[in-house]
């Protein structure tokens, strides 16, 4: 490999004149950064042991380690509360909704994202429902689809409203468009790819070993909960209260990420320098590992570079990774539903949707860049077509709701 | 300046070598003229390569050399460079090989740009006189192109020449409600403006601000490798110059190579400054 002259054009990165917007959480609210207190590890010459572990016991935050557990209480409360809840409103899913075949749920899970403005808690009640007997594995995994291409909306909507107050069409919804794009075009492909492969069944061997012991610790500390819930509120109100704490757990982790550590890393070349696209792929995918979510990652972008500017041509590998490892959420919350089939139709989109991007990495990468970009180009070009996009984005998943 | 030129007798190393000659700027200084040949039996032929460029160069260069080395292209060349403290290589371009053997091998060229211990001016396209450069600067604050080129071969100019210096702004607003004007300026309006991008091509401009140069600055918005592409070709530039960015370690595996993709793509002379 050569690797003698990686021309860097690292303009971007100066004292921002402008001001720079707050990062926003996964709903698209913005939150405030704290601002760096104590003195970074090895500053010194005489750097020791004792030294470097008194620096990282200063730097650990007991208030975002009790957010956390908090936030992983309150998620795993909310899967239970949410596959009991499920089974009662199964058949209003099924008959009152009429979610009956894969198309329906798609439609149902990216409208029902539009709606909380957010993809994981759709996902996970997705596999509540399919837990539940509400819908089939191929529903569930379709409606999982469609609550990513709901997420993918939330930045879009986030800049759509910058345009409406007056600011520039172009510089407000490039990336909104661009995560909306790059997500629709990798998981409608993977999509059909992950169908085929959710029908072989060859993933279904692939279990989490540990998942039983987990379930069985969960259901004791979590039934009688549920339990006593029960006594209180009827059954079908259960899913409802689930998808309520759900929406706060994420809440809640949002605000655990450490984003000021993230940006005085060296990760904060990141708007300066090009990296190799694989490069940016495993990045996406560590930070949206970590946040769960692809809006927060992207969100993560604004703060890396003090201009909050962003090069192209990193920007496409990172949302393909944030999608991938995104998914780890709804993973998490097939394990604690103890059920083989939901954790596989995770792993068939997990497995589907690296397996796209693989493809589009190695072989077509420069020209889906292009590609996606042109796009964005057209859709920000003038009103009328920003009209027809944001009209077809809406009235998609109302059609696929009544094939 | 100590100049190297390579040959292989072929039409296109006439280019190269008139291209290195116009280059060295037609000095009575020692240049020297090298070929490679892989095997014993292509002795007659390197020979004859070496009989033929002295014969094109004698009209235009009065101190020549000639050296005939074995062994593998690359290695010789960059050994040929490293012993002889060549502050310049000339080299033309191969002919374009099968798809297959582009993906199993780099082309000599580059391991050359990699390994050498100088610059490395590669010849394309016909012979053409040095009138417009275009100059890409990627703005580091550790290597400024426009201060090495000024130092080493600005002088070397016998005619005025024009150089655009190019500066490709590829980025794009990570997030609604930034303000995206610089993204869309144009070089005159980030200097109204004193961006930092500004400043810089501000500083560029002063370095090369000498008798026989006329520098401009140039900002375009895009892909790097398109954009300096594009312009390359919109400007007909008789030259194009980038800087080589030698990564080690860490930088080496993450960052993109975009010279590499540059010099493969681009259409016309392309001279990579260490």
């Amino acid at each position: 490999m050569n690797h003698f002259s990686k021309m860097e054009n690292n303009l971007s990165d100066f004292p921002n004149p402008d001001g720079i917007p707050p990062v926003v959480d996964r709903s698209g609210i913005p939150v405030s950064i704290p601002k760096k207190t104590s003195k970074a590890v090895g500053e010194g010459r005489t750097f020791n042991l004792i030294r470097f572990f008194k620096l990282v016991v200063r730097r650990i935050r007991v208030d975002r380690i009790l957010l956390f557990m908090s936030s992983l209480f309150l998620f795993i409360l909310a899967i239970s509360l949410m596959k009991d809840g499920a089974r009662a409103i199964s058949p209003f899913i099924r008959e009152g909704l009429s979610v009956n075949n894969p198309l329906n749920s798609l439609g149902f899970g990216w409208l029902f994202a539009y709606l909380v403005m957010s993809g994981s808690p759709v996902a996970a009640a997705a596999l509540a429902f399919f837990d539940a007997g509400a819908m089939d594995s191929s529903g569930a995994f379709t409606m999982i689809t469609g609550s990513r291409l709901g997420a993918g909306f939330i930045v879009l909507f986030i800049g759509f409203i910058y345009v409406l107050r007056g600011r520039d069409r172009a510089t407000s919804l490039s990336m909104g468009l661009l995560a909306l794009s790059v997500t629709g075009v990798t998981y409608l492909i993977g999509m059909v790819l992950g169908y085929e492969i959710l029908q072989t069944r060859m993933l279904e061997p692939l279990q989490l070993q540990s998942g039983t012991q987990l379930v069985s610790i969960v259901e004791r500390i979590y039934d009688p909960i549920v339990t006593s819930i029960l006594g209180i509120l009827p059954r079908w109100s259960l899913f409802f209260l689930g998808f309520g704490i759900i929406l706060l757990s994420f809440k809640l982790f949002d605000r655990c990420l450490p984003q000021m550590t993230i940006k005085e890393s060296q990760v904060g070349h990141l708007s300066r320098l090009v990296y190799r696209p694989w490069v940016m792929f495993m990045m996406g995918s560590v930070i949206t590992l970590i946040s769960m979510s692809v809006s927060v990652s992207l969100g993560i972008l604004v703060p890396l570079s003090e201009r909050g500017f962003v090069r192209r041509e990193n920007v496409i590998p990172y949302i393909m990774g944030a999608n991938i490892t995104t998914f780890i959420d709804t993973l998490l919350a097939a394990v604690l539903l103890n059920n083989p089939t939901a954790f596989t139709i995770v792993l068939v989109e997990m497995v589907s949707i690296s397996l796209v991007s693989m493809v589009i990495l190695i072989f077509i990468y420069r020209r889906f860049e292009h590609m996606m970009l042109n796009f964005v180009a057209w859709v920000t070009r003038d009103s009328r077509n920003l009209i027809l996009f944001m009209s077809s984005i809406l009235i998609i998943p109302i059609l696929l709701m009544l094939v | 300046m100590r100049v190297l030129l390579t040959t292989d007798g072929s039409e296109n190393s006439n280019n190269v070598l008139r291209f290195g000659a116009q280059f060295s700027g037609l000095s009575d200084q020692l240049i020297t003229v090298l070929t490679v040949i892989r095997a014993e039996s292509e002795r007659e032929q390197g020979k004859a390569a070496l009989l033929g460029a002295s014969q094109l160069l004698t009209p235009m260069v009065s101190n020549i050399r000639t050296k005939m080395r074995l062994g593998q292209l690359t290695d010789e060349i960059v050994n040929e460079a490293k012993e002889g403290r060549y502050e310049l290589i000339v080299m033309g371009i191969q002919p374009k090989r099968k798809p297959v053997r582009q993906l199993l091998k780099s082309p000599s060229i580059l391991n050359v740009v990699e390994k050498a211990p100088c610059s490395v001016l590669i010849v394309k396209g016909p012979y053409r006189s040095i009138r417009k450069i275009l100059l890409c600067d990627s703005g580091v604050e550790d290597s400024s192109l426009p201060g090495k080129f000024a130092v080493r071969y600005a002088d070397l100019s016998e005619h005025e020449e024009d150089i655009t210096i190019l500066h490709v702004m590829s980025q794009i607003s990570a997030g609604p409600g930034i303000s995206g004007r610089h993204l869309r300026a144009d070089a005159e309006d980030l200097m109204q403006e004193k961006t930092p991008e500004a400043k810089v091509l501000e500083r560029n401009i002063a370095i090369l601000n000498q008798p026989l140069i006329h520098p401009h600055p140039k900002v375009r918005h895009g892909f790097v490798v398109d954009e300096i592409l594009e312009e390359a070709q919109a400007g007909d530039y008789d030259l194009v110059i980038i800087g080589a960015h030698r990564k080690e370690g860490w930088r080496g595996i993450l960052l993109d190579d975009l010279a590499r993709k540059i010099i493969l793509q681009i259409d016309r002379s392309i001279l990579v400054v260490l």
